[in-house]
């Protein structure tokens, strides 16, 4: 189980925050709430790029706090820029294994993830000459290399059109429920959440109220 | 782009201007082959080696400010530091520092009195040869200045990158290499070759340097050598074949370069960063932080000490000091109004017209002048007025007034124009449906929006006017003299306290223009826009 307790957490002369949940593995947790509520900062909390000035964040009772975010069993999923253009598929996707992997080994599981999120023979691609739905794609094939225990999603749908968004959006929750991931899913479309979400927070002044 | 009202004043205004800008270069370049024509074949200059020698010198200063600006862009966008804003202010002043007084300032320290010579005798009793004259003098001077303009382009794109990016980087614990090859390659890639083709540009047409750090004919360079053939030699002819040589060279690079994409003229404001390398890449940014600081401070530093320590009161004790102050203060704010006037009229008109035929033909003019050298305007002046029958003196404030503004005009269009594009673009639409036009539209608008920016230009114009030596070189007088012709000829006739003094007069001259005409300029805009 992933726990924020009474993360809080202030920008210079603006509004603060207390953020607490839970996320329990196998399961997606949305987060809703108006532009500028937080819904962002919190995703930051979660994956270490803002330090909260107190509070706790836990997964199975290990701090996750004192890590850096390179260190914490972390994924994230954003609206855009989750993939390195000038790269192709297969060495994006690449990323997500440990370094000094074998490569024969590598190329292996790459080819295994890409196959798992739909984009079989995608592997030579140029990521630049991906649609927004592939570049997705891609970046969820990275995250079952990478193995980590939260994936955090950022409107990672906003971009994408109907028949795309549905179809990634069903893979995610799939990927979510076989893989035992707690995912975080932000998001400001209730379609989304009402597709997706086995738990609902709706973010009001800067407080967390369960939906 | 059709989204303003036609503005047909704003496109008449712009075509005569540019018509008349196009008119000007035709004439200068007719100038310059009737001149050729009528001298005849005898001329003792060796084009070819010539070339050679200056594309090489500019060709090895390309690639080693780009190497230097990358090293030097990628530490300073990962530290933080007191003084870092500063920092890298100085290097955004680098485009405009006088390259008379890099050089002094290298002579300084590494010349045979310098301050490397006067330690290493005073403590080990040897000297050695100063690497400051030559080649390796002329590419270390091009490279303490291109480097660091280099640098601060590339800081910019760096800092251009999407937080996304690097929060993604930084969650996949990519190693400091890893990320350089992933996210800042990538990022500064795309305009390496435009910035490497200015570089050359620069290098190609360096003039203040070469005169003074060549250390000969073997390391002359066309510009160099147009000056000698015209002034030293009395070889017109010569004068005329280097001159169309190099035009002809300038505009190829500059044809190759417009393939490229923009070099980014507006430089934004670094963010922290929350992802820092680790310790061996941390120590290495410091590394090259310190040695470019070195490179780029101390020549400045020992310009500015032996400026105050030398001569300073002597100098500026002396009536043709005070005389050469008023005439470059009074060229450079007349050649950088006057560069404003056109560059805004033009990058209006560009702007109001919707056509890209239009707009490039709008643009071609002005940008023309990239490919034609200080020296080799003011070589098209001097012929013309000279066919005109008018008295070269006469006509040099107003000739070297106008050669200044046209030479910084392609920068101020590229100051200006994109700006307005962004204007057109955002707001194009609600300036449409609110009926706002001509004046109103300009005064309420675009010129609060633009504040910073024509100051940046009138900051720009203003210091390549104030450093020129290219241009005052051949309309000089020892009555009508510059702060940068009094200073090469205090240094030939050996008064180099005196030109010591002057250099720190220049550096300080230009790196306050640079810093606070922007601001003053945004300043006027903002108070104009509180009044309306």
């Amino acid at each position: 189980m992933l726990v924020a307790d009474k993360l809080s957490f202030a920008y210079p002369e603006q509004a603060s925050y207390l953020f607490s949940l839970e996320a329990s593995p196998g399961e997606i947790t949305a987060i809703s709430g108006a532009s500028g509520s937080g819904k962002s900062t919190l995703l930051d909390l979660v994956a270490g790029f803002q330090r909260p000035r107190s509070g706790a964040l836990t997964l199975d009772g290990t701090d996750l706090l004192p890590l850096p975010p390179e260190r914490r069993p972390v994924s994230l999923l954003l609206q855009a820029d989750n993939l390195f253009d000038h790269i192709s598929a297969a060495e994006n996707a690449l990323l997500g294994l440990p370094r000094g992997t074998p490569k024969q080994e590598g190329s292996a599981a790459v080819k295994a993830a890409l196959a798992e999120v739909g984009l079989a023979g995608f592997e030579d691609k140029s990521a630049a000459t991906l649609s927004g739905g592939q570049k997705q794609r891609v970046a969820l094939a990275r995250t079952l290399l990478r193995d980590r225990a939260v994936l955090l999603l950022d409107e990672p749908f906003s971009a994408l059109d109907d028949e795309t968004r549905r179809t990634t959006r069903d893979l995610v929750g799939e990927l979510t429920r076989r893989h035992g991931w707690h995912t975080i899913l932000v998001s400001h479309h209730a379609d989304d959440i009402a597709a997706l979400a086995n738990r609902h927070y709706r973010l009001v002044d800067g407080r967390l109220e369960r939906v | 782009m059709l989204t303003l009202p036609h503005r047909p004043a704003r496109i008449t205004i712009a075509t005569a201007l540019s018509i008349a800008i196009a008119a000007l270069i035709a004439a200068v370049l007719w100038a310059i082959l009737a001149a050729a024509t009528d001298a005849g074949g005898h001329s003792r200059v060796d084009i070819p080696h010539l070339l050679r020698m200056t594309a090489i010198q500019a060709g090895l200063t390309t690639i080693l400010s780009l190497l230097v600006g990358m090293a030097l862009a990628w530490a300073l966008n990962r530290l933080r530091f007191v003084g870092r804003d500063l920092m890298v202010g100085l290097f955004a002043a680098a485009i405009v520092t006088p390259g008379m007084v890099v050089a002094f300032g290298l002579l300084s320290i590494w010349g045979r009195n310098g301050w490397i010579n006067q330690f290493s005798q005073s403590l080990f009793g040897v000297s050695f040869d100063s690497p400051a004259y030559g080649l390796s003098g002329i590419l270390l001077a091009h490279v303490i200045l291109d480097g660091a303009f280099a640098a601060r382009i590339l800081l910019a794109r760096l800092d251009a990158i999407p937080a996304n990016r690097l929060k993604v980087g930084q969650s996949l614990a990519l190693s400091a290499g890893r990320r350089f090859r992933l996210i800042d390659w990538p990022a500064m890639a795309g305009s390496l070759p435009g910035l490497g083709a200015i570089i050359f540009l620069l290098a190609f047409t360096s003039f203040p340097i070469v005169l003074l750090l060549g250390g000969g004919p073997a390391n002359q360079t066309l510009e160099v050598a147009i000056f000698s053939a015209v002034r030293l030699d009395f070889d017109l002819a010569g004068a005329v074949r280097l001159a169309l040589t190099q035009i002809g060279v300038c505009a190829l690079v500059i044809l190759l370069a417009s393939a490229f994409s923009p070099v980014p003229a507006a430089l934004g404001r670094s963010l922290p960063p929350t992802w820092r390398d680790g310790p061996g890449a941390r120590a290495l940014q410091w590394l090259v932080l310190i040695i470019a600081t070195l490179g780029f401070a101390l020549p400045l530093l020992s310009v500015l000490y032996d400026g105050i320590v030398g001569g300073f009161g002597r100098v500026l004790a002396q009536p043709a000091f005070w005389r050469a102050t008023i005439t470059s203060v009074g060229i450079g704010t007349a050649s950088a109004l006057l560069t404003l006037m056109l560059a805004l009229a033009l990058a209006l008109g560009r702007s109001a017209a919707g056509h890209p035929l239009a707009r490039t033909g709008l643009g071609i003019p002005a940008f023309a002048y990239l490919a034609v050298p200080a020296v080799v305007l003011s070589l098209g002046f001097f012929l013309l007025v000279r066919n005109f029958g008018v008295s070269t003196s006469l006509a040099a404030p107003f000739v070297v007034v106008g050669a200044n503004s046209l030479l910084a005009l392609p920068f101020a269009m590229a100051t200006l124009g994109p700006p307005l594009d962004a204007i057109v673009r955002t707001r194009g639409k609600l300036i449409r449906s609110l009926g706002i036009g001509g004046w109103t539209q300009f005064a309420r608008i675009e010129y609060p929006l633009l504040g910073r920016d024509i100051g940046l230009m009138l900051a720009l114009s203003f210091c390549f006017s104030l450093g020129d030596l290219g241009v005052i070189a051949l309309f000089g007088t020892q009555d009508f003299q510059t702060l940068p012709l009094m200073m090469y000829r205090a240094l030939g006739s050996y008064r180099n306290n005196d030109a010591a003094a002057i250099a720190a007069i220049l550096l300080i001259g230009t790196i306050a223009a640079f810093i606070f005409l922007p601001r003053l300029i945004e300043r006027l805009a903002h108070a104009g826009r509180r009044q309306a």
